[in-house]
């Protein structure tokens, strides 16, 4: 390990309703692997954004060899020497490979882009990396895994100083980890400076040097990564917020009768043959890597994608559902991750959002009741505890926690008994998601049926009754919660990766 | 692999479609196959085509130029009136109105690119504004460019020449197959052409790449322009009398061409042979429906079915693939 | 200026359009000082005459823009609908209700059509646009034989002259009736029901409103609906004030109808609409016209005009978006 390369100095950030960063300090040295971690939503994404000029800071400093710098876009940056291999994918679909390692750089001959130099140069790099494409492939063609191998190729052949890799790992199998494992290993020789950013607590132990742990926006601290063990991050990743109390046991009675039933669930790569039963009154978990097909499950169920096969259940009955608007008649309500392209209709008021899914039940004959709309919309602002000052406002003014909490409204108010959760406090302050918590196992004991998935392991042992544990587009386990562990759960959730 | 054999068959397809038209109209029609026609056709086809290579890169980029039809009349009634009312030169009238149509292009790009209108928008505006000039600079007067006896009308051979003979050699085609050439090189061959592409592909990721995109976006329009330019002076060798308040709905035949021939409406592919050939399908059915007994404004109405159909199968073709 | 601006009834009518509203008052002024013998009631009705097709073609858009859409082809459409419709009476002798009624069924069918395509088929709006305003432009071609088409004068010795009624009744301005009746009508459609609320909250976020289990496609197509048959209605209120149609024209009104709607504080990206806006927008464009006219200045002046104007609010509400995100 050689001097300090880069130095974050009290960085402070903020959107409107959250504090992405309070006055968070980070340092990298040369020849280092340094892990950032910290649960989603803790800053870690945001921190690297500012430092590739993605987002400016509010306040602080950033030094890069012995200079203070500012970037304010990811060109500088790059030029400067700190590449970012990116979460998602920045790839052109309807470019080749070649010509997406060197866009913005294209070798030239006159007038003319080089592209046959451009296709040797992309096979000497994969030659270099052990990397088996075609640079001539369309870009478009390939799978995740191997664009996101195109997109760390890329990033390598910037000549970079400092290479920024966000949870790199998430979409690979485990051949192509321990591949870009190697890569790193050769990099980390050549003296770069490498932040790596992941949730997995072994790879974290294999390949970096030193962990800096942030938590809600704010920094928490550096360990070095072999005199620390995994308990050490977990506890400090944590920390001692007080969340609602761990079940240990299933909260669900014996003979709470089957609500919904998934049988052979078929939609396209991501989900194949899905077999599923959730009970009144419980939380059933999805776990599972990012990629492995839980989302997708979800929607297929919801009628949001189409599905190749499978029949689903509700008490009962068999029910055929195509578009969301069957489901939500069965009384199935969908909470997007992504909840402000899926959930909400941000320019509209709090009104508009909550009555959205059940509008039917609030008209006097072709007009909008607009009090009764009001009244109910006042009433679960009130019950959820939402705060806002009052019902005509924008839910684009709200915070993250309190937008959850009208999505949760519009479902309520339209009586879905089956909710699915689609990780639910993503983007969400601390405090908020102890909140959403409670009211999670409050519909639950109250009798609404719930499917949470979640990326987050600790939410996950929390929350559920019963996990249901998938990879690659496959059910792979089904564990009651008295029997789950971490350990089991990871084992299940890596079962078919080869 | 299998996608780009597809869209390949797609430029392949229209050629085929377009020599069938031509078979069918001769079959019905034996005036159709005389030389005079498809001299008189080649004549319509150069503006058109013209039109169509510009649009075609606003299109790649998933945005549209709808300021090209009465554009182009705006600019030949510029050049024409410089000469007539100015004595100007023929040669820098030519020069003036190509300018304008870089001028104009100039315009669109930024409202586009820099202050962020919808494309449509943007130049459904300019559209509305060049209409507005061009009568606005003649005083509402046709205007007559020099005919080709004339001293100053030696432009008019630019597409046209006359050999001792008499005979008529559409010598404009040559310009239109070279520029074609050359703009297909462009796009595949040049930083230009391949960011335009990438806009089209995928913009976020293009600005992230550190490509400058506003710049390029920019660009892209100002070639729509320039060909509308060009257009104008092609519009002046053959129509000679250019009459204000026209030229709307024809950047639909041009658009409508560059979709036909395979250009993705929703942006990111596209070439440019394919964007001449769809435009000749286009100006086959304008000029051949006559022909076989059909009434001329049919061909309206056909290429709007016709432009709808094609923008279907590009959807369905991309539903299909994923 | 900021507790102007947060006084309740204020908030209520909507800054900008109040402003607006006092523009086109100031314009009017203006426009009365620098022209002589344009203050009068002849010119008002004469504004009027324009008010009304206008109007319906703007009140139309506003739902097609409310869905995040655009549809240019509104003003070809309405010359269509003239043509067969006067034609159709003309050559066929059709009576004036057949002739009224399938005005506004054509339009229907071209509203039904580009809402079908831009909603369950995913065409591009301004593609179907395209198409449409070609489509429209040559059946009005072909099915008049390409020759222009008068509807009927008021005095006309057949009688078939009443419909002109819709329009005026001695000094009376019937039309002004009509189309007060039309906007409230509108306007409760567009913020009482749930058409409108759909309409406005799939403009804001599609997938979401999906997502919330409605069927979007169908309210989409609908806006188109609206729209078409809002262009039909407009043919009718067009003819009775300017008589004579001509083929293949038409699309200077499209740009018109779309200035109105976004001078009255309707946002391109969707999801905000003001129908009260839209009706001032539409006074403004008209006395615009009509000053200009009576400044012996060219249509195509103002054209360029409006095409100026929709740049500058369309940009300006561009940039209010980019400053809030």
């Amino acid at each position: 390990m050689g001097e300090v390369i880069l130095q974050m100095k009290l960085i402070d950030k903020s959107f409107p309703g959250v504090h992405a960063l309070d006055h968070v300090d980070f340092s990298l040295k040369r020849g280092e692997v340094h892990a950032l971690m910290g649960e989603n939503g803790a800053g870690k994404s945001t921190l690297m954004k500012v430092l590739t000029g993605i987002y400016t800071k509010d306040s602080g400093s950033i030094i890069f060899e012995g200079k203070e710098v500012e970037f304010h876009n990811t060109h500088h940056a790059q030029e400067a020497g700190i590449v970012i291999v990116h979460q998602e994918l920045n790839m052109i679909g309807d470019l080749t490979v070649a010509q997406n390692i060197f866009i913005g750089r294209e070798f030239k001959k006159g007038f003319m882009i080089d592209d046959r130099k451009m296709i040797e140069e992309s096979k000497k790099l994969f030659n270099e990396l052990h990397i088996d494409i075609d640079p001539r492939a369309r870009m478009s063609d390939l799978t995740v895994g191997k664009q996101q191998m195109c997109e760390i190729a890329k990033a390598i052949s910037h000549k970079a100083k400092v290479i920024i890799f966000d949870e790199p790992s998430a979409a690979l199998t485990e051949k192509e980890i321990e591949d870009l494992f190697a890569i790193i290993r050769d990099l980390r020789k050549q003296n770069l400076g490498i932040i790596y950013i992941s949730h997995r607590m072994d790879e974290i132990k294999v390949i970096t040097d030193r962990v800096t742990v942030m938590r809600d926006g704010s920094y928490v601290g550096t360990l070095i990564t072999n005199d620390c063990t995994k308990e050490d991050i977990i506890n400090m990743m944590v920390g001692r917020v007080i969340y609602e109390e761990p079940k240990t046991h299933s909260m669900v009675p014996k003979d709470a009768p089957v609500v919904l039933k998934v049988e052979h669930l078929n939609a396209g790569k991501m989900v194949q043959d899905v077999s599923f039963e959730l009970r009144k009154g419980e939380i059933l978990g999805f776990s599972g890597l990012m990629g492995a097909g839980r989302t997708e499950t979800a929607r297929a169920l919801f009628g949001a994608d189409p599905k190749q096969g499978g029949s689903i259940y509700i008490n009962g009955e068999k029910v055929t559902i195509n578009s969301p608007e069957d489901a939500v008649r069965h009384g199935i309500g969908y909470l997007s991750e992504d909840r402000k392209r899926f959930g909400i209709v941000v320019q509209k008021t709090i009104t508009e959002n909550s009555t959205l899914a059940a509008l039917e039940n609030y008209m006097a004959g072709l007009f909008i009741n607009k009090s009764a709309e009001k009244d109910v919309t006042v009433r679960y602002i009130r019950e959820l505890d939402t705060k806002t000052p009052g019902p005509e406002q924008l839910v684009v003014n709200l915070s993250g926690g309190n937008q959850q909490k009208v999505v949760i409204a519009k479902w309520l108010v339209r009586n879905c008994d089956i909710l699915i959760f689609d990780e639910p406090t993503r983007g969400i302050d601390v405090g908020a998601k102890n909140e959403i918590y409670k009211l999670m196992n409050r519909l639950a004991s109250e009798g609404k049926s719930i499917i949470m998935i979640s990326s987050e392991m600790t939410e996950i042992l929390r929350m559920s009754d019963r996990i249901i544990v998938m990879c690659e587009g496959r059910k792979t386990g089904e564990i009651a919660i008295e029997e789950a562990t971490q350990e089991a759960i990871m084992d299940k959730a890596t079962r078919d990766i080869k | 692999m299998t996608k780009k054999k597809m869209v390949i068959s797609q430029e392949v397809i229209v050629a085929i479609v377009l020599v069938a038209l031509y078979l069918i109209f001769r079959l019905i029609s034996s005036d159709f196959g005389k030389y005079t026609t498809f001299l008189s056709m080649m004549d319509i086809s150069y503006y058109y085509v013209l039109m169509a290579i510009g649009v075609a890169f606003p299109l790649i980029t998933g945005g549209v130029d709808l300021s090209i039809g009465t554009g182009m009349i705006c600019y030949a009634l510029a050049g024409g009136y410089l000469i007539r009312a100015y004595h100007c030169p023929t040669g820098l009238a030519i020069l003036i109105s190509v300018l304008f149509g870089v001028l104009i292009g100039l315009a669109n790009g930024v409202l586009i690119s820099v202050m962020g209108l919808p494309p449509f928008l943007a130049t459904l505006c300019t559209c509305m504004i060049t209409r507005g000039l061009g009568s606005v600079v003649t005083g509402s007067f046709a205007v007559p460019w020099p005919t080709a006896k004339q001293e100053n009308g030696w432009f008019h051979s630019i597409f046209k020449i006359t050999l001792e003979n008499k005979t008529k050699l559409p010598l404009g085609l040559i310009w239109i197959i070279l520029l074609m050439l050359i703009m297909q090189f462009v796009l595949a061959h040049t930083r230009f052409g391949r960011y335009t592409i990438a806009i089209g592909s995928n913009k976020e990721a293009a600005i992230l790449s550190g490509i400058n995109v506003k710049l390029y976006h920019v660009l892209v329009y100002v070639v729509s322009g320039l060909f509308a330019g060009l257009a104008a002076i092609a519009y002046a060798a053959v129509i000679k009398t250019v009459q204000p308040g026209t030229g709307a709905g024809m950047e639909l035949d041009a658009i409508g061409g560059a979709i036909v021939g395979g250009v993705s409406a929703s942006g990111g592919y596209g070439t440019i042979y394919g964007t001449v050939i769809g435009a000749y399908v286009i100006i086959f059915l304008k000029q051949g429906l006559p022909y076989i007994g059909f009434n001329a404004n049919m061909q309206q109405i056909i290429t709007g079915f016709v432009l709808i159909g094609a923008v279907t199968i590009d959807i369905i073709k991309r539903k299909v693939i994923k | 200026m900021k507790s102007f601006k947060n006084n309740p009834i204020v908030k209520k009518l909507g800054f900008n359009r109040i402003i607006l509203f006092c523009i086109l008052l100031l314009m009017y002024g203006v426009f009365s000082i620098l022209i002589p013998g344009f203050a009068g009631m002849a010119r008002i009705m004469s504004i009027f005459n324009y008010v009304y097709f206008l109007g319906f073609l703007a009140l139309g858009v506003t739902f097609v823009i409310a869905t995040g859409g655009i549809d240019f082809s509104i003003g070809p459409v309405m010359f269509c609908c003239a043509l067969m419709a006067g034609y159709s009476m003309n050559t066929y002798g059709a009576p004036v209700i057949v002739s009224i009624l399938m005005s506004i069924a054509i339009g229907l069918c071209f509203g039904t059509f580009n809402g079908y395509l831009v909603a369950f088929v995913g065409v591009p709006p301004f593609i179907v646009s395209m198409a449409t305003m070609n489509i429209a432009k040559g059946l009005g071609s072909v099915f008049t034989q390409t020759q222009s088409v008068s509807w009927p004068q008021g005095n006309d010795p057949s009688g078939k002259g009443w419909f002109r009624g819709l329009v005026k009744i001695g000094d009376i301005p019937t039309g002004l009736i009509l189309f007060a009746v039309a906007v409230v009508i509108l306007f409760f459609v567009m913020n009482n029901t749930k058409a409108g609320r759909y309409i406005l909250c799939l403009g804001s976020n599609k997938e979401a409103v999906r997502l919330s289990g409605v069927n979007v496609r169908k309210w989409q197509m609908l806006a188109y609906v609206i729209c078409g048959t809002m262009a039909g209605i407009a043919a009718i209120f067009f003819v009775s004030a300017y008589t004579t149609v001509q083929p293949g024209l038409g699309d200077t009104y499209n740009n018109e109808a779309i200035a109105s709607c976004v001078m009255g504080g309707t946002s391109m990206a969707g999801g905000l609409a003001s129908i009260g806006g839209t009706v001032i927008g539409v006074f403004v464009i008209s006395l615009l016209q009509e000053g200009i006219m009576a400044m012996r200045m060219t249509k195509e002046v103002q054209m360029i005009i409006t095409g100026l104007i929709v740049i500058v609010f369309v940009y300006a509400d561009v940039s209010a978006r980019r400053r809030k995100s």
